[in-house]
């Protein structure tokens, strides 16, 4: 008899919580920011060029997509430091109760919230 | 009375963690490097990710003058150097261990984590030559 795995559990089966959604996001994000660092990489060596390539890089970065990769980097930037400082503080031993990983999900998603809309009011503000 | 040790040592075809060890069963006994790099790294990346994210999120939109100008003084190029090697070290590890839970034949497996590895060399590379050549030719 086939058994049904994981992934066609998804839409039907498996009710989503917010202790496996957040574990998931954070391997997500983690391979966002591992694609990302190819784009910091050619930044860099676009600063350094300079001229045509930079000029090529800048325009690329202020257009609709540059940006929105910009402002997606940052919200998976700061969910990725916040969620693994969770990580963190559960290989320390902490915060393993029910209760606390629910709650310590949730403060992760508002520290993260706050951090991104922080640092954007930084950039355009200050 | 013998040192179990020795005595296993002399005679290696029965000492059970050699069968184990020929069977590939068992702990590969040296897993924890990998774990801690990824701690070690994670621990890093808080004030260097804060820091570099600050400053990156402001710089990516600027002219060239001034994105030149920050990575060629001393601080912000040594702190960004160490961000992007403790950033890339962090991904390997843990885009090692995606692969791991997904990969499942050991062939495909071996060539991902080497292409991941390779990447990151290039990347770790290219940035650190970067900045290196702004900092040293300002």
């Amino acid at each position: 008899m086939e058994r049904p795995l994981s992934p066609f559990m998804f839409p039907t089966w498996y009710r989503f919580q917010i202790t496996s959604v957040l574990s998931i996001l954070h391997r997500l994000t983690g391979i966002a920011l591992a694609a990302g660092s190819i784009l910091l990489a050619w930044w860099l060596v676009a600063v350094a060029a300079g001229g045509e390539v930079f000029a090529a890089t800048h325009a690329f970065i202020v257009s609709p997509i540059g940006l929105l990769l910009l402002f997606g980097w940052s919200v998976a930037f700061f969910y990725h430091l916040c969620s693994g400082i969770r990580h963190l503080a559960w290989d320390a031993g902490y915060g393993f109760q029910i209760r606390d990983a629910y709650r310590s999900g949730y403060a992760v998603l508002a520290a993260t919230a706050l951090l991104t809309v922080l640092a954007w009011l930084y950039v355009v503000l200050v | 009375m013998p040192d179990p040790r020795s005595l296993s040592n002399s005679t290696a075809l029965r000492d059970e963690s050699v069968l184990r060890r020929v069977r590939h069963l068992g702990s590969a006994r040296d897993g924890l490097q990998e774990w801690r790099l990824q701690r070690w790294t994670a621990l890093a990346l808080i004030p260097l990710g804060l820091y570099f994210a600050a400053s990156m999120l402001r710089l990516a939109t600027s002219d060239q003058t001034t994105a030149a100008a920050w990575l060629a003084s001393p601080v912000p190029a040594l702190l960004t150097i160490l961000f992007v090697l403790a950033a890339l070290a962090h991904a390997v590890v843990g885009l090692r261990s995606v692969l791991v839970d997904y990969v499942h034949a050991r062939a495909r497996l071996v060539a991902a984590a080497l292409l991941v590895r390779a990447a990151a060399m290039i990347l770790a590379g290219a940035s650190v030559l970067a900045v290196l050549k702004l900092f040293l030719g300002r």
